[in-house]
């Protein structure tokens, strides 16, 4: 904990607008470090590697050098160094600088401590993402519009799903976690910042740093892998196959940093009386996902460090020839990348949790119980990944039991399920954005499990696996789901991140073209999966060609929604209405701190008396009569 | 407002009713979306239709009770200003939540039951002498041998009708993956391994082999014409390969 | 609709629609402009065309004649990517372009001369000849239906099942290599070149590909199959029967 959280009285945020620009300790200078590192380490290595085209060797350190460089540059080492070279201690005014006092929008910029600049650089990080993810759908719809490789070519395609893939996951990952679980969570619990301020900045930086290694992946003839970079494809593609490894070098480091943060300050920041059954479902879920992805992260990690060495040193750990495996590929990869959904849709859960009750006016339905789903989901998540090689040819025997863990995860699944429509049932239900989205969630969620049903069977999965059935499976889930949520959840908290309303007949309108839109393209894409047409298919045969052309003009849909999406946020932070501190009437503490939220957040540390969703008039004996209200769970 | 069990029976009504269209539905939907399916050209294929058919009945349930639901509340509860006053203070129904677990336990437990199965089925060859057709996935091509008509080798793959196959696959390269979407048949291309696949084509036509993993540039057209055909003119067939193969 | 707060009459946010419209068309103009530019970048093959030289009387009725020139070379400085080489001036390509036309309902008579020397097949089938007329091919003037699979430099196969409506086009052809140790020809980059001629019989218009079966993308690629092999313009490329440019 820095001396931030140790001075007693917060800091209000209105201090004078940015008196000065600081160049250094900025993006700007990490870009001018960065670059020069890049510049200088790939022409060393080519002179050392020798004369000829690029290789992967000097290319590969070249990206490490600039990411280096850039966090070198942009301040992220000056603490760190300064301690070891024992250096006089941080003062307060030290402290307040790096959290971005007085420095206005300028802060967004900078090494900024501040758990809210954090959430905030997190949240247009995510917007940015879901952007560069959306156009390339779009590019991937305009080409399989109609039979044919004709917009682009085959080679453009292949790099395109894989461009379109990672940065979508990388976008849902850090989406809610990483925006809302930064802004939101320490005040929820009634917290000054996180615990680790510098390594919260770190996280975001190490994100940012990778975003430029991946997007230059196209100039250096891109990969033909698509985002699960299969071994040994991915060790014989081109040159973007290292922007991909080392961006997922940076990018495991980054949720690793963030979620030993968010871990730490949830187990040692809790307001008095903050007792762990008092928690917001976002707090537990934000625990659960990032303890989660803790542990299954670094198998992606180990995968990248591998392709690395197979490519640069011809090492062959997934070259059979070589005595290596490509199933050892599929392990790792897949280790993390089935935990991986849920990392995303355990905070997506929560969300959908913590805007019910006040939408409703009623106390979460089975507090504890979806606590026990959200729980037994990231347990059971690491149990399930070799589902996805049901038909690698592998022993028959081992797929007995992972059909059982996959079958079994969606039990407490369906407990969050239950909390959600528990808790609607016989709500007053409250009919705004937020709100929407709630019940879009529901209609698209259950249309994604129900799917995985047939997925995690193996005697249908056998025809389905590696089908556009897949694909529209899990945008049901992650982009029906979790995204829904993630844009209910920015809906929810608007106000309070920037103080003012968004225009409420546009975000109407945007949100029935973006279910409209998202039905007619994931339906028709479950219709040609199942069908037989292949994932990841630049061209395709003539009977595809309806379901082809309906996903792609839904998909023009969602384009015109997410337009209007953006531009209705946008406008709306500069002109919109203000917006009350509390404009939901919600009871979580981010809504009791004043609006903008001051730098530290709590002039006084609270004292929490009662859980986080009591709300409701108390039942009278006759509304009992089938109701058999347990105790509420905490006591007041 | 209605009484809580006024309620409980109002929406159980409706949840019964959507339940029944939505099974009916499901039942007749590749009745009226012709083409949803591929042609089933072996029982493996007619029984993972029959599967995708009796889960979807399965899910009916499940995703009605969720929805009648959420829609009834909102129906009956809804409005777009700010409630006036608060619902209903109830933070959870043992009843409830005890049935709610028990009946999705047992739906899952079903599901993996019926799996478990129906694994012979894939995973064991059909009784009889086997033809057996050594698959090789390259990029990006398939070649199929016939080990015993002296390894004649195409790139079509020609099999007889109503006799068991067995596959042998395996990759010259990267991984791909050998798919008859008509059969009902895949599995996995492994350079340095061999998998096996089995099936029994019941259904004289033209199909296609499919790859249906990723493996570079021109995976989408990794695709090679399948040949059901009497057993005479398979045999004609394999002479012929026969000669020009020498 | 109140939303911002209790007040029946509270301010509303609203935005223009004219400045929403704007947006939207704004940035649907973008990605189609983004994917317009991205196709430019990706199709930059020149369009090589079979040469219509006659018509011939054949037991399936009379057809069009069409000569079809290619090469291939062991780098890049000779064909579509100029004296240069491009991007990638080492790197195995073919030549004139890989993007090539031919007439539907045609026999196209192709010649490739082959500068390059032998890698041997990862696969013995690719040393035979499928799908030409007559079953075979003359290598420097010798009639041959098969080669030698470690005398083989590369590979012209034309493959693709058929969308629907699109007759199957199943060729494949080996192109020996000339010997590793060659001396240039007089006047030339190259060694004297191998010559392989054979004919193929096309159908109706239609779409498809061809490749090199042959591992020459370099021993720095897994299975030989990285590099030049898949990249457009170099070991692969597409094939268009007839069409809108039929003459």
């Amino acid at each position: 904990m820095t001396s931030v959280i140790d001075h007693p009285s917060a800091i209000p945020h209105a201090g004078p607008p940015a008196r000065r620009m600081p160049l250094s300790r900025s993006v700007l200078s990490g870009l001018v470090v960065g670059l020069a590192a890049a510049i200088v380490t790939f022409y060393i290595c080519h002179l050392v590697v020798g004369p000829g085209s690029v290789r992967n060797t000097e290319l590969t350190l070249a990206y490490v050098a600039w990411g280096i460089g850039f966090l070198v540059g942009i301040g992220a080492t000056n603490r760190p160094l300064s301690w070891a070279l024992g250096r006089a201690e941080p003062t307060l005014e030290l402290d307040q600088d790096l959290a971005g006092k007085g420095q206005g929008a300028w802060r967004y910029f900078r090494f900024t401590t501040d758990h809210k600049v954090v959430g905030v650089q997190y949240l247009v990080m995510s917007m940015v993402l879901l952007a560069a993810g959306g156009l390339a759908a779009l590019l991937i719809r305009l080409e399989v519009a109609r039979p044919g490789a004709k917009v682009f070519s085959i080679q453009t395609y292949n790099t395109i799903i894989g461009m379109h893939g990672l940065i979508m996951v990388v976008a849902t990952i850090i989406m809610i976690t990483g925006s809302f679980g930064n802004f939101v969570v320490p005040i929820m619990i009634g917290a000054r910042d996180m615990a680790f301020p510098r390594l919260n900045a770190l996280s975001f930086w190490l994100l940012f740093a990778a975003v430029p290694i991946f997007l230059s992946a196209p100039f250096f003839g891109g990969f033909q892998t698509g985002w699960t970079a299969y071994a040994p494809l991915s060790v014989q593609t081109a040159l973007g196959m290292d922007a991909y490894s080392v961006t997922i070098l940076f990018f495991v480091f980054s949720t690793a940093v963030a979620a030993v943060n968010i871990v730490v300050t949830v187990a040692t920041m809790r307001a008095p009386g903050m007792s762990w059954v008092r928690l917001p479902i976002l707090v537990w879920s934000a625990v659960a996902s990032s303890t989660l992805g803790l542990f299954v992260m670094p198998a992606f990690l180990a995968s990248q460090y591998l392709v690395v060495l197979d490519r640069t040193l011809g090492t062959g750990f997934f070259v059979s020839s070589q005595g290596g495996s490509q199933w050892l590929y599929e392990h790792l990869f897949w280790f993390m990348g089935h935990p991986e959904v849920y990392v995303i849709i355990l905070p997506a859960f929560a969300v959908i949790l913590e805007m019910v009750p006040v939408f409703t006016r009623k106390p979460l339905f089975a507090y504890k119980v979806a606590i026990g789903g959200i729980l037994g989901v990231s347990g059971l998540s690491v149990l399930v990944w070799a589902h996805h090689m049901f038909l690698t040819g592998w022993s028959p025997t081992a797929s007995g039991p992972f059909m059982l863990t996959t079958e079994l995860i969606s039990i407490p699944t369906g407990l969050a399920f239950l909390a959600a429509i528990g808790t609607i049932w016989r709500g007053k239900v409250w009919l705004t954005l937020p709100m929407l989205y709630i019940l879009a969630f529901l209609w698209n969620f259950v249309i994604g499990g129900v799917t995985g049903l047939y997925l995690a069977d193996v005697p249908t999965d056998v025809q389905l696996h590696g089908s556009l059935f897949v694909t529209a499976h899990f945008h049901y889930t992650l982009m029906g789901g979790a995204v829904m949520a993630f844009l209910g959840g920015v809906y929810y908290w608007y106000p309070k991140i920037t103080g003012r309303m968004y225009d409420e007949r546009l975000a109407r309108l945007q949100f029935w073209l973006l279910q409209i839109g998202f039905n007619i393209t994931f339906l028709a894409m479950f219709y040609v999966g199942l069908q037989g047409e292949p994932r990841r298919v630049g061209d395709y045969a003539n009977q595809f060609a309806t379901g082809n052309a309906v996903a792609s003009v839904g998909a023009a849909i969602l384009a015109v929604s997410f337009l209007l999406f953006w531009y209705n946020l946008l406008v709306s932070s500069r002109r919109g209405v203000r917006a009350s501190s509390n404009p939901w009437k919600a009871k979580t503490l981010e809504w009791m701190v004043p609006t903008p939220v001051p730098l530290e957040n709590f002039e006084e540390i609270p004292v929490i008396r009662e859980g986080p969703y009591e709300y409701g008039y108390l039942p009278t004996e006759a509304s009992l009569s089938i109701e058999q209200s347990s105790e509420p769970e905490s006591a007041r | 407002m209605l009484k809580a069990s006024k309620e409980i029976k109002v929406v159980g009504v409706i949840w019964v009713v959507a339940t029944v269209a939505g099974v009916t539905l499901a039942i007749f939907a590749h009745r009226l979306l012709p083409g949803m399916l591929p042609p089933a050209a072996s029982s493996l294929a007619k029984s993972q239709d029959f599967t995708l058919g009796l889960f979807t009945v399965l899910a009916v349930p499940v995703a009605m009770l969720v929805w009648v639901v959420a829609a009834y509340s909102v129906i009956t509860g809804g409005s777009r200003t700010m409630p006036t006053d608060e619902g209903p203070r109830i933070h959870g129904n043992f009843k409830v939540q005890i049935a709610w677990l028990v009946s999705t336990a047992a739906l899952c437990i079903g599901l993996v039951v019926y799996g478990l199965a129906l694994l012979p089925s894939i995973y064991t060859p059909s009784a009889g002498r086997n033809l057996v057709v050594d698959v090789t996935g390259q990029q990006w091509q398939w070649t199929f041998s016939y080990p015993s008509y002296g390894n004649v080798t195409s790139t079509t793959l020609e099999l007889p009708v109503n006799v068991p196959v067995t596959f042998d696959v395996t990759s010259r390269d990267v991984t791909h993956s050998f798919w008859i979407p008509a059969m009902g048949v895949k599995v996995d291309a492994n350079s340095g391994v061999v998998t096996t696949a089995y099936v029994v084509p019941n259904l004289l036509g033209s199909y296609v082999v499919r790859c249906a993993e990723l493996c570079g540039l021109f995976h989408a057209y990794m695709q090679s014409p399948v040949h059901v055909v009497p057993m005479n003119a398979f045999t004609r067939w394999i002479s012929k390969r026969q000669a020009t193969n020498a | 609709m109140t939303t911002a707060s209790e007040v029946t009459k509270a301010p509303q946010t609203r935005i223009s629609s004219v400045g929403a419209a704007s947006v939207v068309a704004v940035g649907l103009a973008i990605v189609v402009g983004f994917g317009l530019f991205l196709g430019r970048l990706g199709n930059n093959e020149p369009l090589l065309k079979a040469k219509i030289v006659g018509r011939e009387t054949t037991s399936s009725g009379v057809v069009t004649l069409a000569t079809l020139d290619l090469a291939t070379y062991p780098d890049s400085m000779a064909g579509e990517h100029g004296a240069s080489g491009g991007a990638h001036p080492d790197w195995v390509s073919y030549g004139p372009s890989t993007n090539i036309w031919v007439p539907a309902n045609a026999i196209v008579r192709v010649t490739i001369r082959n500068y390059d020397s032998a890698t041997p097949l990862n696969s013995a089938f690719y040393a035979s000849v499928q799908g030409t007329v007559g079953g075979d091919a003359l290598f420097n003037g010798v009639a041959a239906s098969r080669v030698n699979a470690a005398d083989v430099a590369h590979t012209f196969t034309i493959h693709t099942y058929p969308t629907a409506g699109q007759p199957l086009l199943d060729v494949s052809v080996p192109l020996p290599g000339v010997a590793g140790n060659a001396p240039n020809a007089p006047g030339s980059n190259y060694p004297a070149p191998s010559v392989v001629t054979f004919s193929f019989r096309t159908g109706s218009s239609g779409r498809y590909v061809w490749q090199c079966f042959d591992p020459c993308g370099g021993s720095g690629y897994y299975a030989g199959f990285g590099g030049p092999m898949q990249t457009l313009g170099y070991m692969a490329g597409t094939l268009t029967v007839g069409g809108g440019n039929n003459a």
